[in-house]
């Protein structure tokens, strides 16, 4: 990696934001890319599918109201990551199918057939892709780049979450298990606790 | 009678040296060689990511079909994703070929997450 430049002053062109997680050793091109890879499968690989795939489980209110929590709460980290990776001196494709290409996780099509078991089980394993490329996030920026770790570890608190509903959902649909997720509803609808700072559970 | 194989040798070439691993025909090649100590690049575990890259050294066959992206022409050139890949002849697979198959992918146009 190149000897990160001291940005003179009035110089519009660096950013000392960058120069000094770069100093730190942050490889920030690479974290760019991953950022982009990772808001691709946040908005394109979920938040659009998930909406397809909560329109499929009709009969199930439950499950399609802990859907849309998830689908929310991923449209919210979508939102967060963007002007992080502006921030950064990066920019999303100017092309929203080579934007949906880059995506580091599958996107999550109504499966086939559409069964409420699928459908969680695709849920499910979205959530955990997601876990991986959040850890990953939190793994190149811990003790370097405290602002783009706070964002991924307020996602990743979500993640985990979500997997562990889905965890719940399918071990009783498929299975006939109960494996508790430990959690309770959230507040309204998308709540997002960690990634909207807004209060989480704790009567 | 002719009957397939349970399990192939896979000779893992890593960046410090060669390690071979048996692996049978129903697991993963990441997960094999993760029971032996070898742990490899990874991210998805979909098949998608191209992070456990690698490339086959003399030919021989992967079954892919666990992979959610992998096309004609990542198996023409060789490349094959371990997370997703399960053995179907014996092999010589030279690992941490991420930034060779995006690049790859990007040449012939396909699907490069982390490009």
């Amino acid at each position: 990696m190149p000897e990160p430049q001291v940005v003179k002053a009035g110089d519009v062109t660096q950013r000392v934001g960058v120069e000094v997680i770069s100093k730190r050793g942050v490889d920030v091109p690479k974290l760019i890319k991953i950022l982009i890879a990772n808001a691709a499968a946040e908005f394109a690989s979920t938040y659009y599918y998930y909406t397809i795939l909560r329109m499929h489980l009709a009969g199930h209110e439950d499950y399609k109201e802990i859907c849309e929590d998830a689908r929310l709460e991923d449209r919210a980290h979508w939102e967060l990551i963007v002007p992080r990776i502006y921030e950064l001196g990066g920019e999303l494709p100017n092309d929203l199918k080579a934007f949906h290409d880059g995506a580091g996780c599958v996107a999550a099509k109504l499966p086939n057939p559409p069964t409420v078991v699928n459908i969680l089980t695709l849920l499910l394993e979205s959530e955990r892709c997601a876990i991986r490329s959040w850890s990953e996030v939190c793994d190149m920026t811990f003790g370097k780049d405290p602002r783009t770790y706070d964002m991924a570890s307020r996602i990743l608190n979500e993640e985990v979450e979500h997997e562990a509903w889905f965890i719940e959902l399918l071990a009783h649909e498929r299975d006939g298990k109960i494996v508790p997720s430990g959690h309770f509803r959230r507040g309204d609808p998308g709540h997002a606790p960690y990634s909207k700072n807004a209060g989480f559970y704790n009567p | 009678m002719h009957s397939e194989p349970n399990a192939f040798t896979v000779i893992l070439l890593l960046p410090d040296g060669e390690q071979s691993i048996q692996v049978s025909r129903d697991s993963h090649i990441w997960d094999a060689a993760f029971a032996a100590g070898i742990v490899l690049p990874a991210l998805c575990h979909q098949g998608r990511c191209l992070t456990c890259a690698g490339r086959l050294e003399n030919g021989g066959d992967v079954d892919q079909s666990d992979s959610v992206s992998y096309f004609p022409e990542d198996r023409e050139a060789g490349f094959v994703l371990l997370c997703t890949g399960k053995p179907r002849s014996e092999l010589r697979i030279r690992t941490h070929q991420q930034t060779e198959m995006r690049k790859f992918r990007r040449q012939k146009k396909l699907p490069s997450p982390y490009s």
